[in-house]
């Protein structure tokens, strides 16, 4: 089916994001979002918040108890992700970059699976196709491209614009700030609007690359990247869960209907350094990191449930049990993670083993099996 | 009931091999819970909280404030209770397993290695059988269907092929002993002395080079540089010249060449010098004789032994006829090209070259007219021949009147052993040879 | 060779619906060498794709229309320019079925226009294929002749792995027979010349200069044989060998660079393999180590006729 011309860029957005749920709880509209609340469930929202906040700190720990030799934090961007999340249909296809821990927490990832890729049993951990939810990709940018062609294929089986909530598909793809300046990032923003692609782009501006402020990357928000592209851009507080949500299931509705691509930017902030291997403090201040604080995604949206009344002090306790659970899940489930078949790497390379390769392989489980000169090490 | 466990320091990514103690946050005997923070320690760039594995009580801590702990070194005892509470049991000693994914910036991954890697016993390394023809690989070429051809060569590793070229040994000759079939430098110098009378010992090839090389003497340049200066110095020599019109004779040579019988043979002027010598010999029998120093005694012999000096890449090897009085010209020419062949395979035997009577050297092939040739010890006579060339001649006429025409032109010299012959034998035997050449039609008496 | 790709890629994309084109210029042009010419009036533009000039987006593109199920075949236009795509190439296509421990199949095929001899400005003469025969999960082959043109590009498209696809361009205009039985594999390599006193080891471009070489070297009264490689990666050593082993000499040529080019890695695996049937070191007549030079200066710059015999001269020297 052919897709339908783009709906006229936006008028430039100002500069201030999009807020619904300010920092202290209330709840207030936009013209510009609209969110019908009966359709949003606050306490899964809050659940799924805080069980990815859980989940972050656990790893950061295991990652200091040397269960994992690296984790990169997501604290502090638990709104964008699980906003953005909940704004999925089941047939929607992600691509992360490899921060959305958050992201593959709501679309039903074992969240152990996420572990292997840092301790080194792994180079993915899941089944993209299980989930809808790619392998992360640490080259930055590389997979807005990956995105792309995804969407040029929903594109060719009639996935999109076809009225049928089952059947039509979108694409979200997420990148950071730093993913903006990647020429191949730009490339998936040409092609998209080129070819009017049923994709989103979800920018978690987190305000740091590595040790890049975004001002490096950039004279104006990225929100308003997109009109140079030809496609619409808008500007949310990416601590407000709700206009993050109602910013992608607007969008997503517009790639899913054949309207063309979006790019979100979700203005937010990387609480922690880079990855565990990073010290912040070398290149930011930490009056800023404090005053982000008072920002922070989970309060408002507990100062909120909390004032509305919207769910009662079971579910406080609940998920109180509920984290515990998930952190003993983490741990146990870390250190059980299986150590990688030495022939593993052969075996995946191709789809069948070239004669060549099958002869390295012989001759490294030979040497690999000949055993350890001084036995088990301390 | 007690149930220790024993928190080493980790390396938390950053390239640590060790870190110092900051400040604890707690004290033997105080209760902890999973993920507390314990101590904060300084790393190579800034200061890190670690989280306790384990619930439990503090037992004892391991370094004290200010001092430097070596990463998977322990940090921290603590008592988890009783068992049947969940042992949390982190094997810090896969943390310094896993290879470090990137180098240089020490932002990512485990970090370097630790001390005590584990090496692994080395098994003597049983050499992959390369002597195998490839059709043995057939795993993946099953499918081609292609036939699979085995063509047998001999199987020597390259400085051993150059060794035999050098002894001009034919490696298809040679059996190997050596692993998988191969040949090897024993193998080749065990084929070498099968050849020759002395065993060749080749010494370890020269790296340096500097302006003068050394060549140990042995082997084919020993024996004969021996038979030379026993010949040289026992024999009192003497060189008769011989200048002679073989025009007939090369004449005959095409004539020859061109009949049935000799279709596939080579049928050059040495064949043809070879026969003149061989038959002129019979009108002087001294020149085909031995001088018995020990016994006193002149050895006349019936039989000739031709013997043809011929040039290899060992050196120089005269091996002999036997008979060659008694072959025809084809049989002689024959002769000469399995001694040719056999020469230049280096495979004369030393019966070859034993026994014989008298020896013809052909100096024209390398362009020379002439020389005074050395006699082969035992010998009375050598023939040098000289190249054949066009040179101008006095010819006479039927009138009696001479003319000057170009006309194949050749030079011999015949050495001999004044002992066994005097000038006269030897004027004769040299004429005698020349008038053959000059007509051979008088070889029919 | 032309015409037989695009036959070959016309019969691609009738066989499977999933099998698409992608490319600079390859629709409405047909491709700057026509090797796509007509296949969009007949496919549609759906299925043959003008994209936007951009040689990662093309592979990046490719690999997540492949994630979705396509079978994409990308044109990178010329050789010299399919270096903005290497990091696509490399650290995705290559490595996603191995980060994925199988689950993700990329089936996609880069074609890419590839040599020298054809007179041409900077960066359309590059041998770039060591780069890919070096990468770990990539699949790099080079027809030499229009049959093998054909029956490659399909099986290529129909492999489940990603395949660098080289068209040698100075021979897209030489004609040959194409049979429709092709009993040989995408990673076989063929012996075109039997021969006994030395083998030359050739691939794409440089398998007409070596068949010319050995008809010249027959005239001098040598038995010269000629292997096509076909597939540098894997590539078919067992052939080789079996040439190899008869003749006891090699000499391999190709365009690329001399140092760290493909003749290393055929001479490492056959002094390896072949140590005690070998007569004289594997010789390698190639291009130099300097980046490709303005065109006048290319016929000798490149490995010719009177190259390759002076490498069987000393090879026969041995």
């Amino acid at each position: 089916m052919a897709p339908t011309e783009p709906a006229p860029p936006e008028t430039p957005p100002s500069d201030a994001p999009i807020q619904l749920l300010d920092p202290t709880g209330n709840l207030s509209t936009d013209d510009r979002l609209p969110l019908d609340l009966a359709t949003v469930d606050l306490a899964a929202l809050h659940r799924d918040m805080t069980l990815t906040r859980r989940l972050d700190t656990e790893a950061i720990a295991l990652q200091r108890q040397g269960e994992l030799g690296l984790w990169p934090s997501l604290r502090g961007q638990e709104a964008a992700q699980v906003g953005a999340a909940h704004a999925l249909r089941h047939q929607d296809m992600v691509f992360p970059t490899y921060r959305e821990h958050g992201v593959a927490w709501c679309r039903g990832l074992d969240p152990v699976a996420l572990l292997g890729l840092f301790r080194g049993t792994t180079l993915g951990g899941w089944d993209p196709y299980a989930h809808h939810f790619n392998l992360y990709t640490l080259v930055i940018g590389a997979q807005t491209l990956h995105a792309v062609g995804y969407a040029m294929g929903l594109h060719r089986d009639d996935s999109t614009g076809s009225g049928d909530p089952d059947r039509d598909t979108a694409v979200l793809a997420f990148l950071g700030d730093g993913a903006l300046s990647e020429g191949e990032t730009n490339e998936a923003f040409i092609w998209a609007a080129a070819q009017n692609l049923p994709v989103v782009f979800f920018c978690q501006n987190n305000q740091w690359a590595i040790s890049a402020p975004y001002s490096v990357q950039s004279r104006i928000p990225a929100a308003q990247r997109a009109a140079g592209y030809g496609f619409p851009g808008i500007r949310v507080d990416g601590n407000d869960v709700l206009a993050c949500l109602a910013a992608t299931r607007q969008a997503l509705h517009q790639a899913r209907s054949g309207g063309g691509p979006t790019l979100i930017e979700a203005v937010t902030y990387r609480v922690n350094a880079h990855t565990t291997a990073d010290d912040a403090t070398r290149y930011r201040p930490a009056a800023e990191t404090e005053d982000w604080a008072a920002r922070d995604p989970l309060e408002r949206l507990e100062a909120h449930l909390r004032s509305t009344g919207a769910v009662t002090e079971d579910h406080f306790t609940d998920l109180e049990q509920r984290e515990r659970d998930l952190a003993e899940q983490l741990r146990a489930g870390c250190r059980e993670l299986a150590e990688p078949d030495p022939a593993s790497p052969f075996e995946h390379t191709y789809a069948q083993m070239p004669a060549d390769l099958r002869q390295q392989l012989r001759a490294h489980l030979e040497f690999v099996s000949s055993g350890s000169q001084d036995g088990e090490r301390q | 009931m007690t149930s220790p466990q024993q928190f080493l320091l980790p390396d938390v990514g950053e390239g640590l091999t060790e870190a110092e103690i900051l400040a604890w946050s707690v004290r033997p005997g105080d209760t902890v819970e999973v993920n507390q923070i314990i101590v904060e320690v300084e790393t190579a760039k800034a200061a890190v909280e670690l989280p306790s594995p384990y619930a439990g009580v503090v037992s004892a801590l391991h370094a004290e404030v200010g001092e430097s702990l070596a990463v998977g070194k322990p940090l921290i005892t603590i008592d988890t209770g009783p068992p049947g509470e969940p042992a949390d049991g982190p094997s810090d000693g896969r943390t310094t397993r896993q290879p470090e994914p990137e180098q240089a910036a020490l932002l990512v991954g485990y970090g370097p290695q630790g001390a005590g890697a584990g090496r692994r016993r080395r098994r003597s390394v049983a050499p992959r059988h390369t002597t195998s023809p490839p059709e043995e690989r057939t795993e993946d070429r099953a499918e081609a269907g292609r036939p699979d051809h085995v063509v047998a060569r001999p199987a020597a590793k390259p400085p051993v092929r150059k060794l035999a070229k050098d002894l001009g040994v034919d490696l298809t000759t040679v059996i190997p002993t050596g692993p998988g079939g191969t040949i090897t430098r024993e193998d080749v110098r065990e084929a070498v002395a099968r050849t020759t009378p002395e065993t060749v010992s080749v010494p370890a090839p020269d790296a340096a080079r500097p302006a003068e090389t050394r060549i140990p003497i042995r082997g084919v340049r020993k024996h004969t540089a021996a038979a030379m200066v026993a010949s040289a110095f026992t024999a009192p020599h003497v060189t008769e010249f011989i200048t002679v019109d073989v025009t007939a004779t090369m004449r005959l040579r095409e004539l020859i060449a061109g009949r049935r019988e000799f279709r596939d043979l080579r049928v050059t002027p040495l064949l043809f010098f070879a026969r003149a010598l061989v038959i002129a010999l019979a009108k002087t029998p001294e020149a085909n004789s031995s001088w018995d120093e020990a016994t006193q005694e002149i050895v006349l012999k019936r039989y000739v032994n031709l013997g043809v000096a011929a040039a290899t890449d060992r050196g120089l090897v005269v091996p002999n006829i036997k008979g060659a009085d008694r072959m025809s010209l084809r049989e002689l020419a024959q002769a000469l090209a399995d001694l040719t062949a056999t020469a230049r395979a280096g495979r004369t035997s030393p019966q070859d070259m034993t026994a014989g009577t008298v020896t013809l050297t052909n100096v024209g092939v390398f362009g020379v007219d002439t020389g005074t040739p050395i006699l082969n010890p035992g010998e009375a006579a050598i023939l040098a021949v000289g190249a054949v060339r066009r040179m101008p001649w006095v010819v006479r006429d039927d009138n009696g009147d001479e003319r000057i025409e170009p006309c194949w032109v050749t030079q011999l010299a015949l050495s001999f052993d004044h002992r066994l012959m005097d000038g006269r034998q030897g004027s004769e035997l040299l004429a005698g040879i020349a008038e053959i050449l000059h007509e051979p039609g008088l070889a029919l008496l | 060779m032309v015409k037989a790709l695009n036959d070959g890629l016309r019969q691609a994309l009738t066989d499977d619906p999933r099998v698409l084109l992608m490319g600079e210029d390859i629709g409405r042009l047909g491709g700057v060498f026509r090797v796509t010419d007509g296949l969009r009036k007949e496919f549609g533009d759906l299925r043959v794709v003008d994209t936007p000039l951009g040689e990662a987006g093309i592979v990046g593109a490719a690999i997540g229309l492949a994630m979705r199920g396509y079978r994409p075949v990308c044109e990178l236009q010329f050789d010299g320019f399919v270096y903005p795509a290497a990091n696509q190439i490399i650290t995705q296509l290559a490595k996603l079925r191995h980060r994925s421990a199988g689950r993700i199949s990329l089936p996609v095929v880069i074609r890419i226009p590839y040599g020298g001899g054809i007179g041409s400005i900077e960066h359309h003469s590059e041998s770039p294929e060591t780069y890919f025969a070096h990468t770990a999960g990539l699949k790099v082959v080079s027809c030499s002749t229009p049959h093998d043109a054909f029956h490659m590009i399909q099986e290529a498209v129909a492999d489940d792995d990603p395949v660098v696809f080289l068209e040698p361009k100075r021979h897209y205009w030489t004609k040959g027979e194409i049979d429709p039985a092709s009993p040989q594999s995408l990673a076989q390599a063929v012996i075109r010349r039997e021969g006994t006193d030395v083998t030359l080891i050739a691939y794409g471009p440089t398998v007409p200069v070596a068949l010319e070489a050995a008809e010249a070297a027959a005239e001098e009264g040598r038995s010269v044989a000629v292997v096509d490689l076909r597939s540098l990666s894997p590539w078919d050593i067992t052939t080789v060998r079996e040439s190899v082993h008869r003749t006891g000499r090699a000499v391999v040529v190709h365009e690329a660079a001399f140092s760290h080019g493909f003749g290393a890695e055929v001479a490492a695996r056959l002094q390896d393999e072949e140590f005690h049937f070998l007569e004289a070191p594997v010789v390698r007549v190639t291009g130099y180590d300097t980046p490709y030079p303005p065109s006048r200066l290319e016929s000798d710059w490149l490995p010719g006729v009177d190259r390759i015999l002076n490498a069987i001269d000393r090879s026969l020297s041995y």
